[in-house]
């Protein structure tokens, strides 16, 4: 009786699933019909025709719109790595920094966090670019000539040359995300016994030392989870590299559906590239996180 | 003796850093900065191009809701307020929409003439509205125990948190009217909260859950040897509880909501940060980027601290005083 | 008709070959008080959990207020059997998020439709019963562990139930506030009120228990009257486990 009356509400459900999408299917066909455009994947092959600032591979208009998009996922990555790690280091030094004993620093670390957090991040990625890069008059920092030098070009540091967007989609990015891992950073290390601390102090293991061999393996498993799933934010909020002008996969992906009118189509691979994104993120994390268990539990 | 010196470099070298930002600040606040650009827009950045002699609507609407706001969070004490306060800030909202809109004896209003922080928070507060009921339901799909309906919420949640919400909000734009019958319009602010709503209605959804697998597994036996059915079970038992587990969460995802709405200023609705961008590209004002960066920050900033305020307003009604214990 | 339970060979296993039952059969009359004992993991929970369809069994059959129950447990049959037994669980339950008088009057008002008026009309004369009417407006946390037992009782008497089933009332509560608990079961059994309860009061189960059943690893090893059963048990098993509480 019970699994009778289950199988009818599934099955109206799925009625009702499979009409609802059969209503927007034919209608989007009728739209695409009249529009003619059809639905393929061949317009792939034709000439992009658009420059692109920034490229990891070798790429000239000429290549075809199939060559465009790879790069724009590479760029992607490129800046998500980076901004990854940046954020990491910020997260933890912060993190740290708000769960040790100093009540200036705790202070200045909340600051931080709460400033980050009630601005929006597409207001802050502006802020880096416009104020932080684009505003820059002459050569920012005179004295490190030729290691570091900051201008409304981009940084360069030591040869490498990095571009007034991609730097300050990096800046901001690592910034804002750094907020949101120091308070997991925090958590994790506060999640550690009160006992264990006072258990290295007893020992006479200065606070550094016993934070780093001590505190922070136990710390980790509890971090862990909460990083990765900032990490997956964080390759997310790259697609905002569009608003300093970054060509990522998304803005990619919207410059070549306004020339060509391909949206299902673009969406479509769009949402395969995020796949991959979000794969090999979290595959990542995974490998990092067997690697840290079986290497505690030796 | 070593790690003391580094430790005490850091410290130093962190507080010169802030106070030579506060200096830069200062030195800014007092010879540089021209707050024309804020002070001379202040209507735009209210309403927009809202038409002059309408903006009262607006007006009126936004000081309903500063109204409401505050008798929430100073709370008089005239209980029948209390009672009504939910129904109130339920209603304000199709009411704002209907004051922007206008018909019924209003001058109606296009909506590409909507803006400024109006738009904002009517973005925010509709999508809000309608994604909060589409995540119960979908949270209740993913609980379910028959298997069809339960992949398919689990498909939905999963596939919506996988992709950047720009995205959402793009093909929102682009896709919504290849939907729809030919002859069916739907304005570009239509597009958006549905866009909106689709997208946080997967992470209200998410949220609810985890304060379901909160809750333990005993209220469920205590309520089936009552004698209710399951779906009394969730609607008197889990859900109640659940909402309250997860209301700090909701909260942040609100507060995320409303920081959300500034990405539609790339997709051509002038917005708060729409209006600012279009006010920046006036020649007049033409590179006062700081002034209206930090003037944004600051209103940002209010906004978020209000609605916290707010919603901390509701958690402690619903668990202060009824203590539902977080997974002892 | 003089039995409200009748259990018939009941076999159950939550691991394989482990059996948390094993074959049950027996009986329980109306008006009846029958307390059950036996050492921990012995089943205890699990048999008086089938007797309202929280656990399920493999085989056998179970008729609980005159309705029939199969292992192919029949959700139907189940709600009838719930509407006319009321439980009361070692660790309260009681709902955090109603007030003590909501957590009594929600199932009369949604299992039983009653009117509110009806509903809380009958809950405040539970409650005075229970000796607890000035909580009424209070919630849950608020209340000291006898006093939301008893408001636990009477959330089960809110059905008007034929049965009532206790799975360790007491043993959640600190000492001095057990009495205040089996006070309150005491007076209901003297009501006439059909009661199985778990627990480890032996005091308790001398007074007011007509029959006492002993488990063992899911076997139910006697069923006899108290007097017999501490004074003159006939199992090797049912001594060594009163030689135990005793110390
Ligand atoms: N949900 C379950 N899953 C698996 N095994 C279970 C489950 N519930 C009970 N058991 C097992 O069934 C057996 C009987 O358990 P039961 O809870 O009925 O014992 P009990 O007599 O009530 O013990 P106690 O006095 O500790 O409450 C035990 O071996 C227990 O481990
Ligand atoms: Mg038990």
């Amino acid at each position: 009786m019970k699994m009778r009356k289950g199988l009818w509400i599934q099955v109206l459900v799925l009625a009702l699933v499979f009409s609802l999408i059969l209503v927007l299917v034919n209608n989007i066909s009728t739209n695409l019909i009249r529009s003619g455009l059809g639905f393929d994947f061949g317009w792939l092959n034709r000439t992009a025709g658009f420059a692109l600032a920034e490229h990891v591979l070798p790429y000239s208009s000429s290549d075809n719109y199939a060559w465009a998009l790879l790069i724009g996922w590479l760029n992607s990555l490129k800046v998500i790595f980076a901004s990854l790690i940046m954020a990491t280091l910020i997260g933890f030094f912060v993190g740290i920094l708000s769960a040790g004993r100093n009540t200036l620093l705790r202070f200045l670390a909340s600051l931080y966090v709460t400033f980050i957090r009630q601005i929006p991040l597409l207001l802050q990625l502006l802020f880096w670019y416009f104020v932080g890069f684009l505003s820059i008059q002459g050569n920012l920092i005179g004295p490190f000539k030729g290691i570091l030098n900051i201008s409304n070009q981009g940084i360069v540091i030591l040869g490498i040359n990095l571009s007034a967007e991609f730097s300050a989609l990096l800046i901001g990015l690592s910034v804002y995300s750094g907020a949101y891992i120091s308070e997991i950073v925090r958590g994790g290390i506060q999640s550690v016994s009160r006992g264990q601390w006072e258990a290295f102090r007893s020992l006479g293991l200065a606070e550094n030392i016993g934070l780093i061999k001590v505190i922070m393996p136990q710390a980790l498993p509890a971090i862990l989870p909460g990083l990765t799933s900032q990490y997956l934010n964080l390759a997310k909020n790259s697609t905002l590299a569009i608003a300093v002008g970054y060509s990522d996969i998304y803005a990619i992906s919207d410059t070549i559906i306004t020339q060509t009118g391909r949206a299902i189509e673009g969406f479509i691979l769009l949402l395969i590239s995020f796949f991959f994104l979000n794969i090999i993120i979290s595959n990542c994390m995974e490998l990092l996180n067997n690697r840290l268990l079986s290497y505690q539990k030796h | 003796m070593f790690s003391n010196l580094i430790n005490s470099l850091v410290v130093i070298s962190i507080v010169f850093i802030f106070l030579f930002s506060l200096l830069l600040v200062f030195k800014w606040l007092l010879f540089s900065s021209q707050w024309g650009v804020v002070t001379q827009n202040l209507p735009l950045y209210a309403f927009g191009v809202f038409p002059v002699d309408q903006r009262w609507r607006p007006c009126l609407w936004l000081l309903i809701l500063a109204f409401l706001s505050i008798v929430t969070i100073f709370k008089p004490r005239w209980s029948w307020f209390g009672k009504v306060l939910p129904i109130a800030w339920v209603g304000v909202i199709p009411l704002g929409v209907g004051l922007l809109s206008g018909g019924l004896g209003l001058l109606p209003v296009e909506s590409r003439h909507w803006g400024g922080f109006t738009l904002t928070i009517l973005l925010m507060s509709c999508s809000a509205l309608l994604a909060f009921p589409l995540g119960i339901m979908f949270a209740i799909g993913r609980q379910s125990k028959l298997p069809l309906i339960k992949y398919f919420s689990a498909l939905y949640i999963d596939a919506l948190r996988a992709v950047p919400l720009i995205s959402i909000l793009f093909f929102g734009q682009l896709l919504i009217p290849l939907f729809l019958p030919l002859g069916v319009e739907i304005n570009r602010v239509s597009r958006a909260v549905i866009s909106f709503t689709l997208f946080v209605a997967a992470y209200i959804a998410e949220d609810i859950r985890g304060g379901w697998q909160a809750i333990p597994n005993s209220q469920l036996e205590a309520s089936k040897a009552l004698g209710l059915s399951q779906a009394q079970t969730i609607r008197f038992i889990i859900l109640p509880q659940a909402l309250t587990i997860a209301l700090p969460a909701l909260t942040n995802q609100a507060i995320g909501l409303l920081q959300n709405t500034s990405l539609m200023s790339i997709l051509g609705l002038v917005e708060l940060l729409g209006i600012s961008r279009s006010i920046l590209a006036n020649p007049v004002f033409i590179g006062r980027y700081i002034e209206v960066y930090v003037w944004l920050a600051g209103i940002y900033w209010v906004i978020c601290t209000v609605m916290a305020l707010l919603l901390r307003q509701l958690e402690e009604k619903v668990s202060i005083q009824r203590r539902i214990r977080k997974n002892v | 008709m003089s039995h409200i339970i009748r259990a018939n060979n009941l076999v159950k296993s939550f691991t394989k070959g482990l059996r948390a039952l094993d074959d049950i059969s027996m009986v329980v009359n109306k008006q009846e008080v029958l307390v059950v004992m036996g050492p921990s993991g012995s089943g205890k929970s699990t048999l008086i959990r089938t007797f309202n369809g929280l656990e399920t069994f493999d085989s056998g059959k179970l008729e609980v207020v005159g309705v029939p129950l199969y292992s192919n447990h029949d959700e139907r049959n189940i709600r009838a059997i719930r509407r006319k037994v009321g439980m009361v669980f070692q660790q309260f339950n009681l709902f955090p998020h109603l007030s003590i008088l909501e957590n009594i009057i929600l199932a009369p008002m949604k299992v039983q439709k009653l009117t509110r008026i009806e509903a809380e009309e009958h809950a405040m004369h539970l409650l005075s019963q229970m000796g607890i009417t000035k909580q009424a407006r209070k919630y849950p946390s608020q209340l000291s562990g006898g006093e939301q037992q008893r408001v636990a009782i009477a959330r089960a008497l809110a059905l008007k139930p034929e049965l009532l089933l206790f799975d360790e009332p007491t043993s959640a509560l600190d000492p001095e506030r057990v009495n205040e608990v089996l006070d309150a079961m005491r007076t209901l059994a003297q009501k006439g009120m059909t009661m199985v309860v778990v627990t480890h009061e032996v005091g308790f189960a001398r007074e007011v228990a007509d029959r006492v059943l002993f488990m063992d690893s899911g076997k139910l090893i006697e069923m006899t009257t108290p007097d017999i059963f501490f004074s003159n048990a006939k199992h090797e098993r049912s001594r060594k486990f009163l030689n135990q509480i005793e110390k």
